[in-house]
């Protein structure tokens, strides 16, 4: 049973009226568990609203979803996955470890156990001290980290992240691709991960799958041989750029109809 | 804790300052302004400085502590003040409950029902056109016709009723806005643990909103109590602040100082009841980033 199954699925917003966007034709994608995928592809290309169609949060205009074996909107209703934002997201009026807590609340789970697995979490992304503080006391990365804790809490199957990193600096950015990995292969998640970031995609995934704007659609899915084990030195390493090197050729090849285009828009090249 | 004892005895301070210099220049103004009023531009515009129009504060002041009338069995104006006051807090108190929970309901209903919104807004908007004292007898009149299940209508309630009439207004629309400033994504991040609409608004959406509510409320406090004072003075509901407002105004060719005990009393009302806002809202943001607290 795959992860994630999308099949035929198209998402037209505005349908029949003069704003209507074509958001995203013909998508076909499968995830295997335990799969790494990144989303990539210029601003408007569909990306996002891909990864929202996985979590239910939007409805396919056309097509199906399906994940876990099940409908998209009975595996939102199970709480089969967990999802990461680009901001943090962490409700101000909560200590750290009730953050981590609210999906478990919403589940009704009862406090002692809710309470140890807000601890388990906290370990688990290396901030086991944190609990009792309220978020605006942390760094933006630690933020993030918490936000990751608490899309894991439940111990969903499937983490869906929308450029969660995009708005850290490049240091932090680095040090939690890295913690990312680790976490996902310490809990055995599946992540489909949206960025904007070449290097960001490769490093961290077992295939890149690469789409284009107008109309929204999948062009080319990179595969990455970086093997399991992934360290700094990864990021020295030849198979690594020439990961980079496949994903912007595939990248600019989706250009290749917007005559001159050097750059691609929207995508950063570090 | 040093930092935060620190500004609130600076804002203490300012308060009296403030208070010392609207003292000063009415002081000044005895002095210098025109005993029987003055023109400018050929209109009426000078206050009259004489003591029948501005007594001194120190008369003001001295005469709480005088009995209310001649006559041997008379109360200390204070304590008539005090009493009348606690009167009028009590009422304005059942009038900012009810006109809260009003608010705050009616906010929920619009937050759930967009067509409510729509609906309901501009009705709201026009209720606070209507007049207050066109309304206080109407109120009256309904409500000493109202017998249901043993239940008769207490005079007084209809003073709380409009108290509640001034009071959830502002309330409704500062929660409102607040319930919808929960930001986009925290909204999905609920939608995608399933979460139901009610979990929503307790969760998310209330938490969230709690710093459009603070000073919402806080108007809605001082919108009751005016409530009350005028709808004590347009029923002639004996026993509260508006009643002591309007007799000590009658006699004031003859004892000047004896109103002012009496809106220094409501004055003082309002500030009690916005004081009990302020200590909620202490409460509920002290966990909160400083920036957000009002």
């Amino acid at each position: 049973m795959s992860a994630v199954h999308v099949a035929g699925v198209s998402k037209i917003f505005n349908q029949g009226t003069p704003k209507q966007v074509d958001a995203l034709v013909d998508v076909n994608l499968t995830v295997e568990p335990g799969e790494f995928v990144s989303l990539i592809g210029p601003s408007g290309c569909g990306k996002s609203t891909l990864l929202r169609l996985i979590a239910n949060l939007l409805e396919p205009t056309t097509g199906a979803v399906t994940v876990n074996g099940k409908t998209a909107a009975q595996s939102r209703l199970d709480q089969d996955y967990g999802m990461a934002f680009q901001q943090a997201g962490l409700f101000d009026w909560r200590s750290v470890a009730k953050n981590i807590e609210l999906p478990l609340e919403l589940k009704g789970w009862d406090k002692e156990k809710r309470a140890a697995r807000a601890q388990e979490m906290l370990e688990l992304v290396k901030l086991p001290e944190f609990a009792d503080l309220m978020p605006w006391q942390l760094s933006g990365g630690m933020q993030q980290r918490i936000a990751i804790a608490r899309a894991l809490a439940a111990h969903p199957p499937l983490l869906l992240m929308d450029e969660p990193f995009g708005a850290l600096d490049e240091m932090t950015r680095e040090y939690m691709q890295g913690e990312l990995l680790r976490i996902c292969a310490e809990t055995k998640t599946t992540v489909v991960f949206v960025t904007h970031s070449i290097p960001e995609a490769v490093y961290l995934s077992n295939r890149v799958v690469v789409m284009s704007p107008r109309p929204g659609r999948i062009t080319e899915v990179v595969n990455v041989s970086l093997g399991a084990n992934r360290s700094e030195d990864t990021r020295a390493a030849d198979n690594f750029f020439s990961g980079i090197t496949a994903v912007r050729e595939a990248l600019r090849g989706t250009h290749a109809d917007h005559a001159n285009a050097g750059a691609v828009r929207g995508v950063e090249d570090r | 804790m040093n930092k935060q004892l620190r500004r609130a005895a600076y804002r203490t301070g300012m308060f009296l300052v403030s208070i010392a210099l609207v003292a000063v220049l009415w002081e000044l103004y005895k002095v210098v302004g025109p005993e029987k009023g003055g023109k400018l531009f050929g209109v009426a515009i000078l206050p009259r400085s004489n003591d029948t129009a501005m007594p001194h504060l120190w008369e003001m002041l001295s005469r709480y502590a005088e009995p209310e009338m001649r006559g041997p069995h008379s109360r200390q104006i204070w304590l008539v003040v005090l009493q009348g006051a606690w009167f009028s807090f009590r009422l304005a108190l059942v009038g900012f409950v009810i006109g809260s929970s009003i608010g705050v309901a009616l906010a929920a209903l619009m937050t759930r029902f967009k067509t409510m919104e729509r609906g309901l807004l501009p009705y709201l908007v026009v209720s606070q056109t209507v007049p207050l004292i066109a309304l206080a007898p109407l109120v009256v009149s309904w409500g000493g016709k109202l017998h249901i299940f043993g239940f008769t209508w207490p005079r007084w309630l209809s003073a709380s009723v409009l108290g509640a009439f001034l009071a959830f207004f502002p309330i409704a629309v500062g929660t409102l806005r607040g319930l919808k400033s929960a930001p986009a994504a925290s909204l999905e991040l609920m939608d995608s643990y399933a979460a139901s609409w009610k979990q929503t608004l307790f969760k998310l959406r209330f938490p969230a909103a709690i710093p459009y509510m603070v000073p919402a409320f806080k108007l809605g406090a001082s919108g009751s109590v005016i409530g009350v004072v005028v709808a004590e003075i347009s029923t002639g509901l004996k026993g509260g602040i508006g009643r002591l407002i309007i007799e000590y105004a009658r006699q004031a060719t003859g004892d000047p100082a004896k109103v002012f005990t009496a809106v220094f009393g409501a004055a003082g009302l309002g500030l009690a009841m916005a004081g009990l806002v302020t200590l909620a809202d202490v409460l509920l943001m002290r966990n909160r980033p400083k920036e957000t607290t009002t």
